[in-house]
């Protein structure tokens, strides 16, 4: 019997708890009570994060597919096919026809070791993860505002501020830890809570404002209270003039975003958008918390941009308790971006199109001719499956089958596939189009670290062995690089890798294994003596000074019309994760939500004679699905929500693929549909 | 000291029809000693299980009068009720049980009885009817109330006509949708009051079906003048275990599992409202 | 038997000899910080270190020890197309050093899987058990524990097989039962009696522990209320709507027994488990057709606290709640049954 402490692998909150074990059965987990985020508590994906690792349909042998059809094969047969198919593919086609898409779910060394498989070995920037669907607007945004793509703050300290304003952000339901110290706040401490949010989240009952925009005009919203704060001389002058630069820019672009004409914009009625404003320009300790709702739109830079503006112009950034606060979504989305899992950087955020960088890296991986060019992005190399851009593709531990924006787009792009591979711990929906299937090990079954949302670079532990034949993604990412006659891929553990990390990575620069003992660090922690950064931008932004960069509003791509009437927006569920691949092989979750719905406002249902829990069919553009109704006035008339978990009714068949011209975000949160009664 | 969460194997000797929805299920358990040993009351319920699927509780549908084999009438409506109505004669499922109280049976000889059923509220009583059918000179008059929604969702139509046509027993149907044809009363069950006299002297009345259904009837039984203790029924509560173990069906202080599935309306009045228990 | 006396520096030889006898559980403090049950291994070098790790100061524990006995997720049976084989575990056991609201927690369980019909996995665990109980000479929980109100601490009065009491550098030990008084006699090497003075000093060290305890509500008060019909609704539902779902207060609780059970299967091969379930969650109460007599929020809250305050308590004579104060020290939003006492006996807001 142990218990072993690690990291919980669902959101990004990185809660500590343990794992226990009996007779190679992982029997239960329970929160550590001395970890800083955990303090003794969990959410229920967190009580219940053990038991997918143990059920019987997990992978445990590599397979190979023939004539359409899955075999058992050996670990020499299916790493030597990938070598040989993807030498070939490279020779044949250039680098850039392969493609690999790692995983925010795994380790930050597996992350480093996937970019540097496709960077040094196979010499792409093709490289990317789901970032790309989430934050990958924050990444751009605050990197260009404040020097820095993210969290600015750190858990503990929303105990201590003294207003939230929250903005696509279902706290308690996507980062449960955060959203209860919120609640904690503003009950017990009379903390002012600001929504500004289309849906009725858990957290607008407690709102001393809830403002409901109409999806996709957050620009012109922030706009809007910037005006009120300056026109009401609310901004920090002595702050702007300090710290930041481009003030007058900013001024000259939000004189127009009068709360009257943000209302015809937004439907915010202007006196809710002036106290908001009010509020937290006059709150000394404010917190801007956000999350997809702000950066999944065409306009996700903007959106992100807008509201580091928002910040700067009231100087709530670079102070405890005060501060810009994107929630990090998946349990290692902060580190598989830090590690360089993206199509432009390398780890540490160093660009790819930076020669002085790439020679560095040449040197630390002994080789030669690293690219320089962007590689593409997620949706991109899904893409360009279908036109064969891209012929090789290494999937590790992602699902675009389900996660992905318009489904029978993704479909019809894997099927034309010519060489997949799939590296998870089931088989996903998407691993069922691949050529080779390969099984990973679960977080139980290996050591490694995750860096939350707060940037915290924290352990996880190996508990029990993997099942059967299957490995650490970290072991078979090494396979693969030796079969490709690559010899710079050789570690005996994870923190050999995370001593390479540490030498080619600024901020990780202290992360030495016995040093994350017991809690972790959170970055920047630049060498061995470095305390790590509970809060950044202290004194001043990471770039020097912040830059204001006003942006106009752009509608979405795809608003309502006269037969597509409703907008859609894409979301999930407390009781879930993502695609449900995990969640969904969980009893207790599995039974809180077990059936898709749509949330419809109870007037529209009225109009349309839909009854609650009836069957209703939403159809977009794109395709569509079918499922249960649930009226609510959680959406506003004329709109409608729909958790993206579920394959059985996959949100992802109505969602558009239109992105944001910088950080290639998908539009999640809006596009146009029609809802009829079946 | 036995272990109750052990399940024995059975196999499906017959299924029939009985509704759109619903199919009775005969079943043997492979083991003789098992099959002799399973000694059950009426009102008694047992789990079910397919290995791998999960494990549901279901009423006993026969007569521990009628020995040598378990008949379940089972609704596909989960799961677990779903893979069952796909399964084929010879198939095997797993048993374990009986569990639960049961219906009172001797303290009702002489008296005249009211069955009042709705929809699949008729399964859990079908093995008390039997029983007072098969031992019908013990008892005083006897009215079956039976409704549904449709005359497609009433089960045990043989049945009925059978004990249609046993001496002093009545049987009285209503739907509310009727189809063509349809010869007996229109509307819910309640709507019978009308049709023929419920009388509360020397009676006990048996009600089954959905909680809605319920409440209603125990309204119009205490209205027509019946003493709250002479108002039986069985509740359904989510379960699984059938021991008093899981808290599922933990309602007030009673486990429905063993303090029920029968309960009086007296005993019933003790609940909190909020329960919802009918 | 007399009150006996054992040196503290002793207590780790006395597990080292009965580790060898003994499925022995000790609370064991882990380099992390945490404090865990953890079965002292038998292999000597592994010993060694296990002892040294033991903790028996005033540390919080997250789960309670109801855990050994019934775990968060134990196989029922595995199954082929043959047969079902079932999995008992009856190993010889040890508690050593739980607290005494624990030990309440532990009995309470023990009758409630002994009612009814008997529950094989639960009391097969339990067949051989002896219990060794620590006095919380300050509490473990200082914000949440409050045990004094209920009666359930800071010493235990029965139940336990020995109790030990931290009188300096050694024990004071109160043996509570045959089996106690044999495992005194069987090391009797360790353990002296104690001197003619030392009942008293006993006595005092409780009322000290007693004045050490935080939190304080009128527990028998509550219990009255309870029995009663005050409406209570708006307080449920304001708890109900402060709730996030986690289920930590019924994970954590020692007396919260509820399960679900699913199967696993791969081929014709299988398994049936069960795990913690709890009645906090809405799909706890949902039935197939879909009807779900708890529904609303609130009506989960209160089924909750009227079930360890009322229930409980009307059926088995003593309440469930042990005050151990866990649900509380494991809530992200700080609801606890503390609290909620406090709020309808004096009819003050607290969450």
């Amino acid at each position: 019997m142990k218990k072993i402490l690690t990291t919980c692998i669902y959101c990004g909150c990185g809660c500590g708890l343990y794992l226990n074990e009996d007779r190679g059965l992982l029997t239960g987990a329970y929160p550590s009570v001395k970890h800083p985020v955990s303090k003794g508590g969990l959410c229920v994906k967190g009580w219940n994060c053990h038991e997918f690792v143990n059920k019987m349909d997990r992978l445990t042998h590599p397979l190979i597919k023939e004539n359409g059809k899955f075999r058992k094969a050996t670990w020499s047969e299916a790493i030597e096919l990938i070598a040989k198919k993807f030498k070939a593919i490279s020779s044949e086609s250039g680098p850039d026809s392969l493609a690999f898409l790692s995983s925010a779910k795994t380790t930050n060394e597996e992350n480093y070791l996937m970019m540097k498989l496709a960077r040094a070995v196979f010499k792409t920037n093709n490289v990317d993860h789901c970032a790309r669907l989430c934050h990958a607007s924050t990444v751009a945004g605050l990197a260009a505002t404040f020097g820095s793509g993210a969290m600015t703050n750190s858990i503990n300290e929303f105990e201590e501020a003294d207003c939230f304003l929250i903005t696509g952000s279902d706290t308690t339901s996507q980062h449960p830890l955060i959203g209860s110290r919120i609640i904690n706040s503003v009950i017990d401490r009379g903390a002012k809570l600001l929504i500004v949010d289309p849906r009725k989240i858990e957290l607008s009952k407690y709102a001393t404002v809830h403002a409901q925009q109409k999806n996709g005009t957050d620009v012109a919203w922030i706009n809007g209270m910037m005006h009120v704060i300056i026109s009401e001389g609310l901004e920090d002058r002595a702050y702007i003039e300090e710290r930041t630069e481009g003030f007058e820019e900013l001024k000259e672009l939000v004189k127009d975003y009068t709360p009257e004409y943000v209302e015809q914009i937004t439907t915010i009625p202007k006196n809710k958008l002036i106290e908001a404003a009010r509020i937290y320009a006059t709150t000394k300790k404010a917190m801007l918390v956000y999350s997809m709702g702000i950066t999944q739109h065409t306009t996700g830079v903007d959106n992100v941009k807008s509201l580091a503006n928002l910040a700067m112009l009231t100087g709530h950034v670079g102070f405890l308790s005060t501060g810009v606060n994107p929630l990090r979504g998946q349990n290692n989305v902060q580190g598989a971006c830090d590690l360089g899992a993206l199509a432009n950087v390398y780890s540490g955020y160093q660009k790819v199109t930076d020669a002085d960088k790439r020679e560095k890296f040449e040197k630390a991986w002994g080789v030669e001719g690293l690219p320089g060019n962007i590689g593409l992005t997620v949706t991109e190399i899904i893409s360009a499956l279908a036109n064969k851009k891209v012929r090789g593709l290494y999937i590790v531990g992602e699902n675009p089958m389900i996660s992905d924006p318009d489904q029978n787009h993704v479909r019809e792009c894997l099927e034309k596939g010519e060489f997949i591979v799939v590296q998870d711990l089931f088989m996903t929906e998407t691993a069922c189009f691949a050529d080779v299937v390969l099984p990973g090990a679960s977080f139980a079954e290996k050591d490694g670290t995750f860096t939350n949302t707060e940037r915290r670079c924290e352990r996880i532990r190996k508990v029990i062995d993997p099942p059967g034949e299957a490995k650490a993604d970290w072991e078979i990412l090494c396979d693969v690089a030796r079969a490709c006659g690559y010899k710079g891929m050789d570690y005996k553990d994870p923190s050999g890798i995370m001593e390479e990390i540490r030498v080619v990575t600024p901020i990780y620069g202290g992360m030495k294994y016995d040093r994350l003992e017991p809690h972790g660090l959170q970055w920047p922690c630049l060498d061995e003596n470095h305390p790590g950064t509970p809060y950044l931008h202290k004194d001043k932004f990471a770039k020097g000074k912040g830059s204001f960069m006003p942006r106009p509003y752009k509608e979405p791509v795809e608003f309502p019309d006269e037969e597509f009437n409703f907008i859609l927006s894409t979301g999930r569920v407390y009781w879930h994760w993502h695609t449900r691949t995990l969640t969904g092989r969980t009893t207790t979750l599995e039974r809180e939500s077990p059936v898709p719905y749509v949330e419809i406002n109870s007037e529209d249902a009225k109009e349309l004679s839909i009854r609650n829990r009836a069957r209703v069919k939403v159809t977009s553009r794109r395709g569509s699905i079918e499922l249960v109704a649930d009226i609510s006035d959680k959406v506003v008339k004329g709109s409608c929500f729909i958790p993206f978990h579920f394959r059985e009714a996959a949100a992802n068949v109505l969602t558009i693929n239109a992105v944001d011209p910088i950080a290639k975000i998908p539009e999640y949160k809006v596009c146009a549909v029609k809802v009829e009664k079946l | 000291m036995k272990n109750e969460y052990l399940p024995y194997k059975v196999t499906i000797a017959s299924i029939q029809k009985e509704s759109f929805d619903t199919n009775t299920y005969k079943v043997v358990f492979d083991d003789e000693k098992t099959r002799d040993s399973f000694d059950y009351r009426q009102g008694q319920f047992a789990e079910i299980s397919i290995l791998g699927v999960g494990e549901a509780p279901i009423s006993i549908t026969s007569s521990p009068s009628r020995k040598g084999y378990l008949e379940f009438s089972i609704r596909a409506a989960g799961s677990l009720t779903n893979k069952i109505h796909e399964m084929k004669v010879g198939d095997s499922l797993y048993v374990r049980g009986p569990y639960g109280n049961s219906f009172p049976y001797e303290e009702t000889k002489g008296k005249n009885i009211y069955f009042i059923a709705g929809g699949i509220g008729l399964p859990p009583l079908r093995s008390l009817i039997n029983m007072t059918m098969d031992n019908r000179s013990d008892f005083g008059h006897i009215k079956i109330l039976y409704g549904s929604k449709t005359p497609d969702e009433l089960c045990f139509k043989q049945e009925l006509d059978e004990w249609k046509k046993v001496e002093n027993t009545e049987v009285w149907l209503i739907v509310d949708k009727p189809c063509d044809g349809w010869g007996c009363s229109i509307g819910v069950v309640t709507e019978l009051w009308k049709d023929t006299d419920i009388h509360p002297k020397n009676a006990v009345a048996f009600v089954c079906g959905p909680p809605i259904m319920i409440k209603f009837v125990v309204q119009k039984l205490t209205q027509s003048g019946f003493k709250d203790k002479d108002i039986i029924m069985t509740l359904e509560r989510y379960m699984k275990c059938g021991i008093g173990k899981c808290g599922h069906c933990n309602v007030g202080e009673k486990f429905v599992c063993v303090d029920g599935p029968v309960f009086t309306y007296e005993e019933i009045k003790k609940i909190p409202s909020r329960e919802k228990v009918i | 038997m007399k009150l006996k006396k054992i040196l503290q520096k002793d207590v780790e030889k006395l597990l080292g000899e009965a580790a060898k006898k003994w499925q022995t559980y000790v609370p064991s403090k882990n380099d992390e910080g945490d404090t865990l049950f953890a079965i002292l291994p038998k292999e000597k070098d592994e010993l060694e270190k296990a002892l040294q790790r033991v903790n028996l100061k005033d540390d919080w524990v997250a789960i309670s020890p109801k855990e050994i006995f019934f775990p968060q997720v134990e196989n029922m049976f595995s199954f082929d197309k043959e047969r079902i084989t079932e999995e008992i575990e009856t190993s010889k056991k040890l508690i050593f050093g739980i607290r005494p609201c624990d030990l309440k927690g532990v009995l309470f369980a023990d009758e409630f899987f002994k009612r009814n019909l008997e529950d094989i996995y639960y009391l097969s665990r339990i067949e051989d058990r002896l219990i060794v109980t620590i006095g919380c000479n300050t509490p473990p929980r200082k914000e949440a524990c409050f045990c004094t109100s209920a009666n359930t601490g800071p010493f235990a009065k029965e139940g336990f097989d020995l109790e030990l009491v931290d009188a300096g550098n050694y024990y004071l030990v109160e043996v509570g039962s045959v089996k106690g008084e044999e495992f005194i006699n069987l090391y009797s090497a360790f353990f002296e009696d104690a001197g003619d003075d030392e009942a008293e000093k006993l006595n005092s060290i409780e009322s000290d522990a007693k004045e050490a305890i935080n939190v304080k509500v009128d527990f028998d008060k509550a219990l009255e209320i309870m029995k009663g019909d005050k409406d209570l609704t708006e307080n449920y539902k304001r708890i109900g709507e402060r709730c996030i779902y986690c289920g930590g207060c019924v994970y954590t609780c020692p007396s919260c027994t509820c399960f679900n059970v699913f199967d696993d299967k791969l081929g014709d091969n299988g398994v049936r488990r069960r795990n913690w379930d709890t009645c906090v969650f809405r799909g706890y109460t949902r039935e197939a057709s879909g009807h779900n007599p708890r529904d609303e929020k609130w009506t989960r809250t209160a089924r909750r606290y009227e079930h360890k305050l009322k229930y409980d308590y009307s059926v088995t004579g003593t309440s469930g709640c042990i005050a151990c104060g866990r649900c509380l020290s494991s809530c992200p939003v700080n609801i606890g049954m503390s609290k909620f006492i406090e709020e309808i006996t004096t009819n003050k807001r607290n969450m």
